[in-house]
């Protein structure tokens, strides 16, 4: 067992950081997506997409993650899919993404002035118009802030599809802790290694937060 | 493929199901009591910039804030013994919990204390209160009071997060929902009632929260 | 001997020479009301007065309290001095009586119930007996003003400041106001009033203080120097609020 050298153990921590920087981009991007349509969703006027919204968003933000992968994993052998760890966990942090950035952007537009909706409904713009033109531009400057921030929970979050066994930076620093004898190294480089990832994106988040305050205070 | 779904053979295990819950809200309160009011301490030293220790806390809040909750509780629980700390696993799950909510709540808290207005300060210290004396009857209660929804939804957050700790061998909710699939061979049953149980735990400590923080901290009726 | 001494004050915010050596005694008993436009200093003056603001040179001597540039414990002083500021600056998470209770119990020491009993006397001494349980947010900005009043009263000072205590109210709710302030003088308080209230300054004030540029540019009987400006600059400054 002491034939693994520090130099193997980051080299094999890299390579699962890489899984878990794929799996974080691939929960962002289609969960942003995801988000998209159900903040249209949310703000509808319909009471019915409202509170169909709502309800996705609460479960979503009131279960753990690990349930939402053990569901989808255990759920798609019962309809009979195969599902590999991979599309599990990729399903599941998606959907979870989905849920928290549609209620943060929601939060965005929400804080949009009233009289922006009264003023471009008075010029006659449909509500997809007004959304399209007055509304998001505006929202989406306030919305990029948190956003940013809210992308270190999703490569934290990557971290508990480790035990629906996809191998990223915690499995693999699971297994090399137990084949290494070596916990306190390997864990400690495991956890640098999401502070790597981490760390900028929330320093950023709070640069563009601070610029955002700046510029409206003044 | 017609699978017949069995909720029953779930609550044959309805100790285990009890058990686990009961495990998972004591882990939850412990940590809350004591995250919250490490993350007062946390605050107070980082709104008033107490040398060496705001600098500490700084480095504490961004090395928890920006690595996940199980590598913490792995690091606890694997690695701590590798240089003589030994714990089991409830001391790790406690100690992970009290450790990642006092990060979170330093940070909520300290935003709650330093959006104090200046106005509440002089107020204070015209009736002659001392530093400590303005802190604790005047800053603090509104500043809790403020951040308080912020501080329940990281309170549910962190209770959603302890369903980790089924991973070290902690047997509350998720680990009792591991044992009880294991026997009835119904994963995908017990998994969604646990989830149900996990999601009124969470509106029931949102809930409870905000009445704490209403009786408590506002007094009011 | 006077109650407030002010001794060859200075203060500077950096570069700014705000207040340029001010010497003023107050008797016990007396009304003062401090005039000026922004940026004269007066409230600058009022607040060094109980500590809110430090200065760099001279003295301020309180009921044989005294303090000088760049002391930090000043509660001897605090406890001898009430403020009452524009913004009310209640305690939102308190009720009415409890914002008034809340210093004689920890800074005074007072046990619960006579501490309650304090307040409830000091609430009805502004006329808001009844609203002891209630929240600042319940309150109109009068109402509130009157509790920081009462809150200010039940330390028993031996001298009351107030901070432009009007100009955030509402019109209609100036008068309630203004009408605890004259009880107060007519029972013999010392306050200290930065205000705009002119009709109320020559009406109740003993004595008229203009500041102009930091300095005490001009004081007198309200009633003779609002009649009779001896200086061009308070001459300018009345004609320009009337």
């Amino acid at each position: 067992m002491n034939d693994i050298s520090t130099w193997d153990i980051v080299r094999n921590l890299f390579d699962g950081a890489v899984w878990t920087l794929a799996l974080s981009l691939t929960a962002f991007v289609f969960g942003g997506l995801a988000g998209l349509a159900i903040l249209f969703a949310r703000i509808a006027k319909h009471a019915l997409p409202r509170r169909l919204a709502l309800g996705y968003i609460e479960i979503f933000q009131g279960t753990p993650l690990l349930m939402q992968l053990f569901i989808i994993f255990f759920g798609g052998s019962l309809i009979g899919l195969e599902i590999s760890p991979w599309i599990a966990a990729a399903i599941g942090l998606t959907l979870f993404t989905s849920a928290y950035l549609a209620e943060i952007w929601r939060g965005c537009v929400e804080a949009i002035p009233k009289g922006q909706w009264e003023a471009s409904a008075s010029l006659a713009l449909s509500r997809f118009e007004q959304m399209r033109h007055v509304i998001l531009p505006q929202a989406l400057r306030i919305a990029i802030a948190p956003t940013v921030g809210f992308s270190v929970q999703v490569v934290k979050g990557t971290a508990v599809a480790s035990i629906i066994g996809f191998v990223e930076l915690t499995k693999t620093g699971s297994m090399l802790a137990n084949a290494t004898y070596q916990p306190f190294l390997v864990f400690g480089f495991v956890a640098l290694g999401y502070f790597a990832l981490c760390y900028p994106l929330s320093a950023y988040a709070r640069t563009l937060e601070r610029n955002l305050h700046g510029a409206r205070s003044h | 493929m017609s699978y017949v779904f069995d909720f029953p053979a779930v609550f044959e295990h309805t100790d285990a199901l009890l058990a686990g819950t009961g495990r998972t809200l004591a882990l939850t309160a412990i940590g809350a009591v004591i995250g919250i009011a490490l993350g007062i301490v946390g605050a107070v030293c980082r709104a008033w910039r107490l040398a060496p220790f705001d600098r500490l806390f700084a480095v504490y809040v961004e090395l928890i804030r920006n690595t996940p909750f199980l590598v913490q509780l792995f690091f606890i629980f694997f690695g701590l013994p590798a240089i003589g700390v030994q714990m089991n696993e409830w001391q790790a799950a406690i100690l992970a919990v009290i450790i990642n909510l006092g990060a979170y709540s330093t940070e909520i808290i300290r935003a709650g204390i330093e959006a104090t207005p200046k106005g509440q300060i002089e107020a204070a210290q015209s009736l002659a209160l001392n530093r400590l004396q303005t802190f604790r009857h005047v800053v603090l209660p509104p500043a809790l009071l403020k951040v308080w929804p912020a501080l329940c939804s990281q309170v549910v957050i962190v209770m959603l997060g302890t369903s980790v700790c089924s991973q070290i061998a902690a047997e509350e909710l998720t680990f009792a929902a591991n044992f009880i699939q294991s026997r009835n061979f119904r994963a995908f049953e017990t998994y969604f009632i646990v989830t149900a149980i996990y999601f009124l735990l969470a509106i029931g400590i949102r809930q409870l929260m905000m009445q704490i923080g209403r009786r408590l901290i506002a007094r009011r009726p | 001997m006077a109650l407030v001494r002010i001794d060859a004050l200075h203060k500077h915010f950096g570069s700014n020479h705000v207040l340029k050596g001010i010497d003023l005694d107050i008797e016990e008993g007396q009304v003062i009301a401090l005039i000026g436009r922004s940026g004269s200093g007066k409230s600058t003056l009022l607040r060094t007065i109980n500590g809110l603001e430090s200065f760099d040179e001279g003295c301020i001597e309180v009921d044989g309290e005294r303090i000088h540039p760049h002391e930090t414990d000043l509660r001897a002083l605090r406890q001898k001095v009430g403020m009452v500021f524009q913004q009310f600056n209640l305690f939102p998470h308190l009720s009415a009586g409890q914002n008034v209770m809340l210093a004689t119990r920890i800074v005074r020491k007072m046990p619960e119930a006579e501490a309650r009993e304090l307040a409830k006397a000091m609430l009805l001494k502004v006329g808001l007996q009844d609203k002891f349980d209630a929240f600042p947010d319940q309150l109109s900005g009068g109402q509130q003003q009157r509790v920081a009043i009462a809150r200010a009263l039940a330390m028993q000072p031996r001298v009351l400041l107030c901070d432009e205590i009007t100009s955030a109210l509402d019109p209609e709710l100036v008068n309630e106001v203004l009408a605890v302030v004259k009880d107060l003088a007519a029972e013999g308080m010392t306050l200290i009033m930065v205000t705009h209230e002119m009709r109320f300054a020559r009406e109740v004030g003993d004595k008229l203080v203009f500041m102009y540029q930091g300095r005490v540019h001009e004081t007198g009987d309200p009633r003779d120097v609002f009649a009779n400006p001896q200086t061009p600059e308070l001459a300018a400054f009345i004609g320009a609020i009337q």
